[in-house]
């Protein structure tokens, strides 16, 4: 390759010949792309990527007038000198590095089906083809990517850090700390991400030193991956706007390929329905892991807000939700049982019944990791009979709240984005506020109030009892 | 499953219709068929054969007329109505996580099945519709053809005393049409009702012992 020449769009490309005897032309990559970039957006793309600058500085405002305040609620409490000492603790630090894992964990998951570097279906068609260097042709999708994760990991650290600081848990220098330390972990899980991204499709060069090889790491994009990345985020998008929630999980899940030589036993019908969701979990483990990771890491922190005084009463809203979330991941039966209604019937039981059967598995999962947890809280001292009568209606809660969740159907309303999501959201809310409720009045020891919420409790479930009933029905119009 | 009333297999459809809003999905039609028989419904793409299936299935709820299964208004939330009627109407959301074998055992046992035979009653249903070797493969791992008549299996894996198909020839080649003819045949033999949708001659004229034409709307 001794031998090349230039050459810009206007000009005709020249060809030299090299000592081998091997035609070689040479183009001018950034002229090329701005060319591109012009007769694609024009002006307009230039103030779009401009925008970017505004999100970052919206999602600022947003932390210092909320995300302070939260975590500053978050880690007050009565006790700062016994709260230090359990964020210090063995148990505290596990967790929190379990916590790291499962974020880098969820990127890399995140990453086989929608990478960070995702550029418009006419770039990848009409642009990509050209013989450019496929690392500037992507750059910039992937910078929106690098720059995103460390601004959001640095503002994340920021406001941990200064909440702590500010609680009087942890001195000023934690601010610094957990700055640098989000934005490394930002920087990581953007990497990360990408690399998942390069995973996904077959290639030579797919080891761990793409991590800091990202040109490298651009160029073994395969334009096929890179659609297949802009067909998944066109589905998921358009599936979250428009609440077809069947259509998204299904572009998240992939196929099922083993553990085929199992065989469901048959028997009697609901125990054959809890045979069938032990034997889907058997062949997705992926969602058993995932499962556990979440119902372990929210067990935790629901059972240290119980039954521990020093505790604030506001960790219980922070470990509800991925307690909720582990239950769901164990309930694919009971979603497929919601996927299905307005089908001719083939169960020979009738909804409820089905429901129920569904539920089985999930709930003594997920009763397995409180118990487990409430275990371990005893081995460091007595666990009050309140906390531990408590946890059991938090149970009963995300129950009904995984039994909404399925079984939400359709919007009935018209679509706009933030209605949808309050629509998507409503079970979590729901399972998160009123589980904060019973938290709050369990540590304070109000009983009289606890047994109103627990009848508002054992109303959602009800209320998802006649969802079940409702939803199977409201087809036939 | 509780006390639930068995329907006879006596299909009765007096002049449904379905309109929505302006238009017009299904002209008022009758259709009438008794246990044993094995009712045609022909018609051009459009004409609603799909829709009367549906209302008879009691899926949908007619605009005019009315629809009755063994003497009973039409209505899937009638489990008698669900305990009589098995139906093809669209395609059923399966389990990712089942193999073809596992969805049949789980069917049969919902519908109590004897667990001692289960397995062998599912494995002979495949071997009927020449699916046998696929009995462990998943949904997602079949052709359209095998999608069909797996789809075809999950139906007529359950008891019914009505069974309503719509085109269960599609996606089959010749051989395959044969079989399933043979399926429907011995269904009716054994004294169940069927209505179905059809596009092939042949079938229409070796299955058929009525034919009802349904006249498109426009």
């Amino acid at each position: 390759m001794s031998k090349r020449k230039r050459f810009a769009p206007d000009e005709t490309p020249a060809v030299d010949r090299t000592d081998d005897d091997m035609q070689v032309v040479d183009y001018d990559d950034h002229d090329l792309l701005g060319q591109a970039d012009w007769v694609i957006g024009g002006e307009a793309a230039r103030k779009a990527r401009q925008q970017g600058l505004y999100a970052g500085y919206v999602l600022f405002l947003g932390a210092l007038v909320y995300g302070l305040p939260i975590v500053q609620t978050v880690f007050r409490t009565s006790d700062a000198g016994s709260l230090g000492q359990q964020l210090h603790s063995p148990v505290a630090v596990a967790l929190l590095v379990v916590s790291v894992g499962a974020l880098l964990g969820a990127v890399v998951f995140a990453g086989r089906f929608r990478g960070p570097v995702v550029p418009p279906m006419p770039w990848i068609d009409l642009v990509l083809i050209a013989p450019l260097d496929r690392a500037l042709a992507l750059r910039r999708w992937w910078r929106y990517a690098a720059v995103g994760g460390l601004f959001v990991g640095g503002l994340s650290g920021l406001t941990i850090g200064a909440g702590l600081a500010f609680a009087q848990v942890a001195g000023i220098v934690a601010i610094g700390v957990t700055t640098v330390a989000g934005a490394a972990l930002g920087v990581l899980a953007s990497r990360l991400w990408l690399w998942s991204q390069v995973r996904s499709w077959p290639g030579p060069d797919r080891g761990l030193s793409l991590l800091w090889r990202v040109p490298d790491a651009l160029r073994e994009l395969h334009s096929e991956s890179l659609r297949a990345h802009s067909a998944n985020t066109s589905t998921l998008t358009g599936s979250a706007l428009t609440g077809n929630l069947r259509t998204a999980r299904l572009a998240l899940t992939r196929p099922v390929r083993h553990g085929r030589s199992a065989r469901l036993r048959p028997g009697r019908p609901f125990g054959v329905l809890v045979r069938r969701d032990v034997i889907g979990l058997r062949r997705t483990p992926g969602a058993f892991l995932s499962g556990l990771g979440l119902a372990l890491l929210g067990g935790a922190v629901v059972t240290w807000a119980f039954a521990q005084p020093a505790a604030p009463s506001i960790a219980a809203t922070i470990g509800l939700l991925p307690l909720y979330l582990g239950f769901g991941a164990w309930s694919e039966g009971l979603r497929l049982q919601a996927d299905n209604v307005g089908t001719p019937s083939l169960l020979g039981t009738g909804e409820v019944v089905e429901a129920l059967a569904h539920l089985v598995v999930p709930t003594a999962l997920t009763a397995l990791v409180l118990t487990g947890w409430v275990a371990v809280t005893g081995l460091f001292g007595p666990v009050p009979v309140a906390a531990a009568v408590s946890l059991c209606l938090v149970l009963v809660l995300v129950v009904a709240g995984n039994v909404l969740a399925a079984f939400r159907g359709s919007p009935t309303f018209v679509l706009r984005p933030q209605m949808v999501v309050a629509w998507y959201a409503m079970p979590a809310v729901t399972v998160v506020l009123l589980g904060s409720v019973v938290a709050v009045l369990t540590k304070a020891a109000s009983y009289t109030w606890l047994s109103v919420v627990s009848w508002l409790v054992y109303a959602v479930l009800l209320w998802a009892v006649s969802r079940v009933r409702r939803l199977t029905y409201l087809h036939r119009a | 499953m509780g006390a639930v009333v068995v329907l006879a297999g006596e299909v009765r459809a007096e002049a449904v219709g379905k309109t929505i809003d302006e238009t017009t999905l299904l002209l008022p039609t009758d259709v009438s068929a008794d246990p044993g028989e094995c009712v045609v419904l022909r018609g051009p793409n459009g004409s609603g054969k799909t829709t009367l299936l549906r209302i008879i299935g009691g899926l949908l709820v007619p605009s005019t007329g009315t629809a009755t299964i063994g003497g009973r208004e039409a209505d899937e939330r009638d489990r008698a109505v669900r305990a009589a009627v098995a139906a093809l109407l669209g395609a059923p959301t399966t389990y990712r996580d089942l193999t073809l074998v596992d969805h049949l055992v789980l069917i049969d046992s919902t519908w109590g099945g004897d667990p001692a035979t289960s397995d062998d009653r599912s494995l002979a249903l495949l071997d009927q519709l020449g699916i046998a070797h696929l009995d462990d493969r998943f949904p997602h791992e079949l052709s359209s053809g095998q999608e069909q008549l797996f789809r075809l299996a999950l139906t007529f894996s359950r008891p019914a005393s009505v069974v309503l198909l719509d085109e269960p020839e599609q996606r089959l080649d010749t051989a395959k049409r044969q079989v399933v003819a043979e399926l429907i045949r011995e269904r009716t033999t054994a004294g169940a009702t069927v209505v179905m949708a059809c596009h092939d001659p042949e079938l229409t004229a070796s299955l058929a012992t009525r034919v009802v034409d349904v006249v498109p709307a426009r």
